[in-house]
């Protein structure tokens, strides 16, 4: 079970800050976001400062969405064309020739394994299915006859409305399980773009699931970008990875993700993560909740939060964005840390934690008020997901 | 399907050169099985009926419109091109037309396994094979398994009537002859061949679903037949019930853990049994080496 960071624009010293502080020891790069000499010099860089683990995700499945969010993909990475169609996906020879190109691209690089070129799934019986399964055979055809490649994770992109049914999730999974490849690479592509850790239960226990039955069953690496809070539930039902980054957009990745919006960036307000309650809340609310007394109750204790114990009052310290990523990070990692045995004490130890947040909640809520986003209303759906999860897998 | 050739043993001798000392075994299925001395070891020699304008063609090969034909040599192939010691191995006569008596036939002899089969001399009788048998008996089917995977093949028809033990103590498999090539073409059209009751969830509705038939299948069948040698109880199946029952159970039903059945198989082995039993393909194994793994690590006392 390990943190990774998801890379992305402005990335300045967080990844080595967050690797210093021990909290994350793995990066997904972002082709989007980065020239390609300077990616590939940032790796060398990384290669010789620590003991990282690399991967970048080709963001292939960018050139289906228009108008798309592609910034350096066409000019440096050569595997990309923006405007692809369905027609464009017709033919063993075009889908054979996008798998080698994004593996070739990447084999030339130093990173630790290779990802596959896929599309963006809505379900899993659309056309869309079909395509992305012969992008993984081609991938893992060519990678049968690549001079001593690195391992090969196959890349599904998936909106998570795909998760609704069982049956469709089970399907999946049978293709998936005959695939030999070392793992596979998730992006969920969720229904909001508001940054949030509400999961509709069945949608996340069968999340839970897939990654169950792909690791712990059928001992395949699964690593899951774009995840933050989320990829808890999914380290503890196995995933060996999951990312998140300093920005909302690479915390969670929605339709606008991959497509241009004209959209105003708003300014993100100072937060606070809270092992104990399970998630991340308002500076304002850190100091309502110190103001009741009760601010040992929620403190993550992780090494930064020396910077909020150290001064009179949370709103009193120097608490800012880079503090507030690198402790977000460090908190993510220390719960995901007790997420190192099987997948059933994890699980049990998760719906504990789930359900003692849900009970310091109840008791805070006389002397706090919580914002719509902070509220803890997801925990009762974790719950319900856990709960689910344990009845269907049995782990 | 016409009945099976009624044919003596004294009339296979005249009629095919260099075999003696016929004796027939018995009548299965589409075959007849005699054993034969051919070079001055014995075999196993099968016997089925051909179409009659089979012998009228002037063509070398078989028509290739007999299902029962192409099934044959499926079967002959199998043998020929399985590298596991563990499954049966082809005697000196590959598939060879014959007639007898009038009657158009093919026949092909196999390595000669003696004694009974698992089902007559097990599960018939109610008797059960120790702890250490079932992961015997699992460790080398799953190879025979994975060698017919290796030729992209799925055997369809594990079942302890087509599992026999060799002087040695070694399970042999038998009875290729439904052997489903995933290149090939299917001859059911889609309709489930083999035995009820041993079938995989997706053995049922591979036509209509088209879902994932692979080697996992025969997992699942081996799971079955290691149930039913470990606890002389079959997991899904009770005498009188009704083949919708058989479905229904195959597909839903949770048999209990052999363990607590007979109480001389370690829980660890029970678990895999359980595990090989998985209602889906994703629940078994992904790779035969899996499983091989898990049972090696099985804790006998």
């Amino acid at each position: 079970m390990s943190l990774y960071l998801q890379h992305g624009h402005a990335k300045s010293t967080r990844i080595t800050d967050a690797y210093k502080d021990g909290s994350a020891n793995g990066v997904i790069f972002s082709p989007r976001s980065e020239k390609l000499d300077n990616l590939n010099q940032y790796i060398a860089h990384l290669r010789g400062s620590g003991n990282y683990t690399l991967l970048m995700d080709p963001q292939f499945h960018i050139c289906t969405q228009s108008p798309p969010k592609d910034r350096y993909l066409p000019e440096d990475y050569t595997y990309y064309q923006a405007g692809r169609v369905a027609r464009d996906f017709t033919g063993a020879a075009k889908i054979e020739r996008y798998a080698r190109e994004t593996l070739d691209f990447q084999g030339n690089m130093n990173l630790d394994r290779l990802l596959s070129p896929t599309v963006i799934l809505q379900t899993f019986a659309d056309r869309w299915t079909q395509i992305a399964f012969q992008l993984a055979e081609a991938s893992v055809a060519h990678h049968a006859t690549m001079a001593s490649p690195r391992p090969l994770n196959l890349s599904f992109v998936i909106n998570e409305s795909a998760l609704d049914s069982r049956t469709s999730v089970d399907q999946f999974l049978d293709e998936l399980t005959t695939y030999d490849v070392a793992g596979f690479y998730f992006c969920i592509v969720r229904d909001e773009a508001t940054y949030t850790q509400n999961f509709e239960p069945d949608r996340l226990a069968h999340l839970m699931y897939m990654t169950h039955v792909l690791s712990e069953l059928n001992d395949f690496e699964v690593i899951f970008g774009y995840c933050d809070y989320l990829g808890l539930p999914l380290s503890a039902a196995g995933a060996k990875a999951f990312s998140t980054g300093w920005s909302q957009s690479l915390r969670q990745c929605h339709g606008g993700t991959f497509i241009k919006i004209d959209q105003r960036g708003r300014r993100p307000r100072v937060r606070y993560s809270s092992s104990p309650l399970l998630n991340t809340i308002l500076l304002s609310e850190l100091e309502q909740i110190h103001s009741a007394g009760r601010l040992p109750d929620v403190l993550s204790n992780v090494p930064l939060d020396s910077e909020i114990t150290s001064a009179t009052s949370p709103e009193s310290s120097n608490w800012n964005e880079r503090l507030a990523e690198r402790h977000h990070w460090q908190t993510l990692a220390d719960v995901d840390t007790t997420f190192g045995g099987a997948t059933r004490g994890n699980v049990h130890g998760l719906l504990t934690r789930v359900r003692q947040a849900q009970s310091l909640y109840i008791d805070l809520a006389t002397s706090v008020q919580f914002s719509r986003n902070t509220d803890g209303g997801h925990l009762m759906e974790w719950e319900d997901a856990i709960e689910t999860f344990v009845r269907i897998a049995s782990p | 399907m016409g009945p099976l050739p009624s044919i003596t043993s004294a009339q296979i001798e005249s009629a095919i050169a260099d075999v003696s000392d016929v004796q027939e075994i018995g009548r299965g299925g589409q075959k007849l099985v005699f054993s034969a001395v051919i070079n001055g070891s014995r075999y196993a020699l099968k016997i089925l009926e051909a179409p009659g304008d089979d012998l009228e063609s002037d063509e070398t090969e078989f028509d290739a419109g007999s299902d029962l034909i192409i099934r044959a040599r499926r079967e002959v192939e199998t043998m020929r091109q399985c590298k596991s010691r563990f499954m049966v191995k082809l005697g000196p006569i590959g598939l060879t037309q014959v007639e007898i008596n009038g009657q158009p036939l093919v026949y092909f002899t196999e390595e000669l396994v003696a004694g009974n089969d698992l089902h007559h001399g097990y599960v018939k009788q109610k008797k059960t094979l120790s702890g250490e048998e079932v992961v015997q008996l699992g460790l080398q089917m799953t190879n025979a398994i994975e060698a017919i995977w290796q030729l992209n093949k799925v055997h369809r028809d594990i079942k302890p009537g087509n599992i026999m033990r060799r002087e040695n103590g070694d399970f042999v498999l038998l009875d290729a002859g439904l052997a489903f090539d995933k290149q090939g073409e299917s001859l059911s059209g889609g309709w489930p061949v083999g035995t009820p009751i041993y079938f995989s969830p997706e053995q049922f509705d591979y036509a209509s679903r088209r879902s994932v038939l692979d080697f996992r299948s025969d997992i699942f069948a081996l799971g079955v037949s290691m149930y039913e040698l470990a606890t002389a109880t079959h997991p899904f199946f009770t005498r009188g019930d009704a083949s919708e029952n058989i479905y229904s159970k195959i597909m839903k039903f949770s048999p209990p853990e052999p363990h607590t059945i007979n109480h001389q198989i370690p829980e660890d082995l029970s678990r895999l049994i359980i595990r090989m039993m998985g209602k889906s393909p994703h629940l078994r194994f992904r790779k035969c080496q899996q499983l091989i793994d898990r049972l090696n690590a099985v804790e006998l006392s």
